[in-house]
C-alpha cells in the first residue's frame, strides 16, 4: 500500500469508528450509570443497551401531539437532534474523529446554545405549566453554567494559543512543543466541564432525571409533552449532549495523563473511552450517594464550578505561553 | 461651470466617465437629503389628505431610502468632501459634507431601516388612525430621516450638531405623536430634556476642541494631547446619554415604547447607533489614548450591557423588553469599542483591529435586528391591540408569518449561529480572548478574562429574555380575547419584516466577507492605508448547509411518517387547562430574578384567600415588584433637589420693577468691580 492509501483507509476508519460511537456510546453512557445505580442499590438492573432498545422501541410508535402546540414543537425537536450530530462531528470528544471545520470554542459554546434555546421553545409550545417551569428552570441553569463551561474552555484556548478546539485537542504538536506539560490546568479544567455538565445536563446533584413529577424538575418537565418518534429524537440528543460532554472532560483528562506518561494514539483511543464509561460510573455513584441539592442552593454549587474555572483560566493566563 | 465643488480628496481617481459616475452617485445621496426635506415640506402641505399623504410618503420614502442605496453602491471606494456654496452657509459658515467608508456603512444601514419602515407604515399607520396626525407624523418623520442622513455624513461640527439638533427634536416630537395617552406625554418630556443635556454637552466638547485646535473641521482634531481629556470626557457623556448608556439610560425605556413602532424601529435600529458613529468619527478617528476616558467607556459598557439585559429579562411589555435590550446591546458595542482603544494604546494591532470591526458590525447587526423586532412588535400591537405579554400568547397559530420573523430576529439576539448577531458576539469574544492571552500586563488579562465570563452571562440572559419573549408572546394558549382574535399583518408589514430578515440571515451566513469589508474601511485613523483585513475563520457556510440538511433529513427520516394523534395537553387529569395555568412572563423570569433580587430590588408578594385555603383557596393574587434603584434613589432626587432650587430662584422673579432695577444695577457694579481688579 502506498501514502495515499493509507492515507484514505485510515480516514475511512474513522469515520467508520466514529459513527459507531456516535450511535453506541450515548444509550451506552445512560446504561452505564444506570447499572451502576442499580448494582448500588443491590439490584442486578436493566441491560446496558436498554436505552438503545427503549429509544428502537419508541422509534416504533406513534406521536401524541397537543391540540393547543403549533409546528414549532416538532421542529424544535428536529433542530435539537440535528445540531447535536453536527456538535457531535464538530467538538473533539473524541481523539480518533474524522476531518471536521473550525471548531471554534465560542461557536461550539453558542451550538449548544441553540440547542438549548430550541428545546425551550417546544416545552413553551404546547402551553403547559410543566413545561414552562422546566424551561424557566433550565435558562437559569444555563445562565449559571454557561460562564464556567465557557471559561474552561477559554483557559485550555489561551493555554494552547488559539480558540480552536482541534489545535487545543491536537495530540502530536503539543506533545512535540511540550504545552501539555501543565497536567494541573488540564485536571482543573476536566473536572469544572464535568461538573458544569452534570448542571448542564440536569443531574444530581441539581436535579433527579429518574423520577417522574415532584423531584424532577428541569429536562424531564420540558419534554413531558412529546412522545414516540418524537420522545426517541428528544432522548438521543440528549444521551449525545451528554455524552460530547463527557467526553470534553475526560479528552482533557487523557491530556492531563499524556503530560505525565507519554503514549501512543491507540492507548490515548481506548483510554479516551474508558474515560468516558469510568466518568459514567462515577456519576453513578454520585447519584446513588448524594441527595438532590435544593433549588435555591444551586447557584451555591455552580459558583464553585465557575471558580474552578476561572481558576483555570488565570492559571492558563498567567503561565504567559505564547501562540504556538 | 458648475455651482458647486465635489472636491476630491483622493487623487487617485482619474477624470472622465468613471470619476463623472462617482461624482453623480455622491451627488445623489446629497440630492437624497434635500428631496427628503422636500418630502417633509409636502407632507405639511398635505396633511389634511390622510389616505393620500400616508401612501404617498411612504412610497416617497422607500424610494428614497431605495435611491441612496443604490447610489452608494455605486461610489466605490473613495473619499468625498463637498462644502456648500455661497447662499446655503450656517451664518458665516459653510456646512460642509463628506462621504467615506465609515459613513457610507451608516448610510447603507440607515437605508436599509427606512426603506422597511416606509414598507411597513402603510399597514401599521391604519391602526394609529384617530390617534396620531398624520401630517405632522410624517412631517416630522421625513425631518427626522433627513437629519440622520446629515449627522452621518457631516464633515465638521457645526454641520454636526445643527443635523444633530433636528434629529434630537424631530425624534421628539415623533415619540409625542400619540400623545393623548398621559405616559406619551412624560415619556415624551423626558427623553426631550435627555437629548437637551446630551446636546449640551456635545456643544460645549465642541466648543472646547474648537478652541484647542482651531478649526470646526473633524479632520483637524486630535485627542491625542493631555488638554483634550476634559473635552472627550464631555463628549462622550454626551454621546452616551444619547446612545442611553448606564447610567443615562433611563429615558430610552420610556422613550421607545411611547413612540409608533416604526420610529422606534428607527430609533433603536438606527439613531442609538449614531452616537456609537460620533465617538468613532470624533473619539476614535481623532486618536484619543487617554486612558483615564478608555477605561471609563469600557466600565460603562460592561455595566450597561449587564443592567439592560437584567432589565429587559423582567420587563412585561414588549417594546419596554426590546428597549432595554437596546440598552444591552449598545453596552456591547461600546464595550468594543473601548477595548479597540485599550489595544491600541497597548500597541495590539490585531486586537484593535478586530474589536474596532467588532463594534461596527454589531452596529449594522443590531440595527437591522432590533428594527426588525420592533416593527414585529408594532405588528403585533396592531393586531392585538396590546403589547403586555400577560395578556399576548398564542399568536402562533394567527400571525405565523410574524412569528417566524420575531422568532428568527429573537435568535439572532441571543447571538445563536448560523444568525448575524454571532458572528459580532464572536468577534468581541475573539478580540477579549486574544486580549487575554497577548496582552503584556496580568491585570489587563485577568480584566479581560472577567470580561468573557460577564458576556457569557449576558449572553445567557438575553436567552432567557427572548425565550421569554417568544414563548409567552406567541406560543401556548392566548390570555386574552384581544390576542384571540389577532390576524396575519398585511402583506407590507409582512415584506419588510422579511426583507429585514433575509438581511440578518445573510449577514450571518456570509460574515467571513462583511467582516473582510468592514476591516479594510479603515475604521480605527483617517488614513486609508492602515488597516489590515480581519480574519473570520468561521466556516458558516458549511454549518448552515449541515444544518439545514440535518435537519431535513431526520424530519423525512423520522417524523414524515410517523402516525400522530392530535389531544389534548397532559392535565395531570384534573380536566381542561384553563390558560392562567401557563407560565406568565413574571413567573417565567422569577428563577433568575431572584438570584438578582439586589440590582432589581425584586420583591413578590402572594396571598392566598378562602375558607379551606389550603386545599381549595378561592382568592389568589401574586404581586411582583421591581424598582429601579438609579431612578427611585438618584434621579428623583435629584430631580427633586432642581426643582426645589428652581423653586428658590423663582422668588428673584418678583414681578416687581423696582427689583430688576436693583438687579441691572448691582450686576453692572459688580461686574465694574471684577473688571477693574482683573
Amino acid at each position: 500500500m502506498n501514502g495515499a492509501e493509507l492515507h484514505l483507509l485510515r480516514s475511512c476508519s474513522h469515520w467508520v469508528l466514529f459513527a459507531l460511537s456516535v450511535v453506541f456510546v450515548p444509550p451506552l453512557c445512560l446504561g452505564i450509570i444506570r447499572k451502576t445505580k442499580a448494582r448500588l442499590q443491590n439490584r442486578i438492573g436493566p441491560p446496558l443497551f436498554q436505552p438503545l432498545f427503549d429509544i428502537l422501541k419508541l422509534c416504533r410508535k406513534g406521536e401524541t401531539l397537543s391540540s393547543t402546540m403549533s409546528g414549532t414543537f416538532r421542529i424544535s425537536t428536529v433542530v435539537v437532534f440535528a445540531t447535536m450530530l453536527v456538535l457531535a462531528w464538530m467538538t473533539p470528544w473524541l481523539c480518533f474523529k474524522p476531518w471536521s471545520p473550525n471548531a471554534d470554542l465560542f461557536l461550539i459554546v453558542y451550538l449548544f446554545a441553540l440547542a438549548r434555546v430550541f428545546t425551550l421553545l417546544g416545552a413553551l409550545d404546547s402551553g403547559s405549566a410543566f413545561g414552562a417551569f422546566g424551561a424557566s428552570r433550565e435558562v437559569t441553569l444555563g445562565l449559571l453554567v454557561e460562564p464556567a463551561l465557557l471559561l474552561g474552555l477559554v483557559a485550555l484556548g489561551i493555554f494552547c494559543g488559539s480558540s480552536d478546539l482541534r489545535l487545543v485537542f491536537a495530540y502530536s504538536p503539543l506533545q512535540s512543543t511540550g504545552v501539555s506539560g501543565a497536567p494541573g490546568i488540564w485536571l482543573l479544567v476536566g473536572v469544572s466541564i464535568l461538573l458544569s455538565s452534570l448542571v448542564e445536563l440536569s443531574r444530581m446533584p441539581v436535579d433527579d432525571p429518574t423520577t417522574h413529577l415532584e423531584l424532577t424538575m428541569v429536562h424531564e418537565a420540558m419534554v413531558l409533552e412529546a412522545s414516540g418518534r418524537n420522545l426517541a429524537l428528544i432522548e438521543f440528543a440528549h444521551a449525545l449532549r451528554m455524552s460530547i460532554l463527557f467526553g470534553l472532560s475526560a479528552q482533557c483528562f487523557v491530556h492531563a495523563a499524556a503530560a505525565v506518561w507519554r503514549m501512543s494514539p491507540l492507548t490515548q483511543g481506548i483510554l479516551n473511552i474508558a474515560g468516558i464509561g469510568l466518568i459514567a460510573i462515577s456519576v453513578g455513584v454520585l447519584e446513588s450517594l448524594s441527595v438532590k441539592l435544593q433549588w435555591r442552593k444551586v447557584p451555591e454549587f455552580v459558583a464553585y464550578v465557575v471558580s474552578m474555572s476561572l481558576l483555570a483560566a488565570l492559571v492558563a493566563a498567567g503561565s504567559g505561553v505564547t501562540k504556538l | 461651470m458648475r455651482n458647486y465643488a465635489i472636491a476630491l480628496l483622493d487623487d487617485r481617481i482619474e477624470a472622465g466617465l468613471h470619476g463623472n459616475l462617482l461624482m453623480k452617485s455622491a451627488e445623489i445621496i446629497l440630492g437624497t437629503v434635500v428631496l427628503l426635506t422636500l418630502a417633509a415640506v409636502a407632507a405639511f402641505v398635505l396633511s389634511h389628505q390622510k389616505k393620500l399623504s400616508n401612501r404617498l410618503m411612504s412610497f416617497l420614502l422607500c424610494a428614497l431610502a431605495a435611491s441612496s442605496l443604490a447610489a452608494l453602491l455605486g461610489t466605490g471606494f473613495q473619499q468625498f468632501t463637498y462644502v456648500t456654496p455661497a447662499p446655503f452657509l450656517l451664518g458665516v459658515f459653510p456646512m460642509s459634507f463628506r462621504l467615506d467608508g465609515l459613513s457610507r456603512l451608516f448610510v447603507g444601514l440607515l437605508s436599509l431601516i427606512l426603506f422597511s419602515a416606509g414598507l411597513f407604515s402603510t399597514g401599521y399607520l391604519k391602526h394609529l388612525e384617530g390617534r396620531i396626525s398624520s401630517g405632522l407624523y410624517w412631517t416630522t418623520f421625513l425631518l427626522f430621516s433627513l437629519s440622520m442622513f446629515g449627522v452621518v455624513l457631516s464633515g465638521d461640527a457645526i454641520t454636526f450638531i445643527v443635523m444633530w439638533e433636528i434629529m434630537s427634536l424631530s425624534s421628539a416630537a415623533l415619540v409625542g405623536s400619540d400623545h393623548s395617552h398621559h405616559l406619551v406625554q412624560k415619556s415624551a418630556l423626558i427623553y426631550l430634556s435627555a437629548t437637551r443635556i446630551a446636546s449640551g454637552l456635545l456643544c460645549g466638547g465642541f466648543l472646547w476642541m474648537h478652541s484647542l485646535c482651531g478649526s470646526w473641521s473633524f479632520v483637524d482634531w486630535n485627542f491625542g494631547t493631555a488638554q483634550a481629556i476634559f473635552p472627550a470626557l464631555l463628549i462622550l457623556i454626551g454621546f452616551c446619554i444619547k446612545a442611553g448608556i448606564w447610567p443615562f439610560h433611563i429615558w430610552l425605556p420610556y422613550a421607545y415604547p411611547a413612540a409608533p413602532a416604526t420610529v422606534s424601529a428607527v430609533m433603536s435600529g438606527f439613531m442609538s447607533k449614531i452616537s456609537i458613529y460620533g465617538l468613532i468619527r470624533i473619539l476614535v478617528q481623532g486618536g484619543l489614548y487617554a486612558p483615564e476616558i478608555i477605561n471609563l467607556a469600557f466600565f460603562l459598557g460592561a455595566i450597561s450591557a449587564f443592567w439592560g439585559v437584567l432589565f429587559a429579562l423582567v420587563q412585561n411589555d414588549l417594546k419596554r423588553l426590546l428597549a432595554y435590550s437596546s440598552i444591552e446591546n449598545i453596552g456591547l458595542i461600546l464595550l468594543a469599542l473601548a477595548i479597540a482603544l485599550k489595544a491600541r494604546a497597548a500597541n495590539l494591532p490585531i486586537v484593535a483591529d478586530i474589536a474596532m470591526t467588532a463594534a461596527v458590525f454589531h452596529c449594522l447587526n443590531h440595527g437591522l435586528v432590533k428594527s426588525l423586532l420592533f416593527l414585529c412588535a408594532g405588528a403585533v400591537d396592531s393586531q392585538a391591540h396590546t403589547r403586555d405579554l400577560h395578556k399576548l400568547g398564542g399568536l402562533a397559530k394567527k400571525m405565523p408569518w410574524t412569528m417566524a420573523c420575531f422568532f428568527l430576529g429573537s435568535f439572532s439576539m441571543c447571538s445563536i449561529p448560523p444568525l448575524n448577531g454571532f458572528a459580532s458576539k464572536w468577534l468581541i469574544y475573539q478580540s477579549l480572548f486574544q486580549s487575554a492571552m497577548l496582552n503584556v500586563s496580568y491585570i489587563e488579562r485577568g480584566i479581560a478574562l472577567a470580561t468573557i465570563c460577564l458576556l457569557s452571562a449576558v449572553g445567557a440572559l438575553a436567552i432567557a429574555t427572548f425565550v421569554k419573549a417568544m414563548g409567552v408572546g406567541f406560543l401556548g394558549t392566548s390570555r386574552s380575547t384581544m390576542a384571540e382574535h389577532a390576524q396575519e399583518a398585511s402583506a407590507g408589514m409582512r415584506a419588510s419584516q422579511s426583507l429585514l430578515v433575509v438581511m440578518c440571515a445573510g449577514l450571518g451566513v456570509f460574515a467571513s466577507s462583511a467582516v473582510k469589508f468592514i476591516s479594510q474601511l479603515s475604521l480605527l485613523s483617517r488614513d486609508s492605508a492602515a488597516s489590515t483585513a480581519v480574519d473570520f475563520p468561521l466556516s458558516i457556510p458549511l454549518l448552515t448547509g449541515l444544518l439545514v440538511v440535518t435537519c431535513l433529513i431526520v424530519y423525512l427520516l423520522f417524523l414524515e411518517s410517523s402516525k400522530v394523534r392530535i389531544f389534548k395537553t397532559w392535565d395531570c387529569g384534573f380536566g381542561a387547562l384553563s390558560t392562567k395555568t401557563q407560565a406568565s412572563s413574571d413567573s417565567f423570569a422569577q428563577p433568575l430574578a431572584r438570584i438578582f433580587r439586589p440590582f432589581l430590588r425584586y420583591e413578590t408578594n402572594s396571598t392566598i384567600k378562602g375558607r379551606d385555603r389550603r386545599h381549595f383557596p378561592e382568592e389568589i393574587t401574586v404581586e411582583v415588584k421591581i424598582v429601579s434603584i438609579l431612578e427611585s434613589r438618584i434621579y428623583l432626587p435629584s430631580l427633586a433637589v432642581i426643582s426645589l432650587g428652581a423653586k428658590g430662584l423663582a422668588k428673584l422673579q418678583a414681578g416687581s420693577i423696582h427689583l430688576y432695577l436693583i438687579y441691572v444695577c448691582s450686576t453692572l457694579v459688580i461686574l465694574l468691580l471684577v473688571g477693574t481688579a482683573l
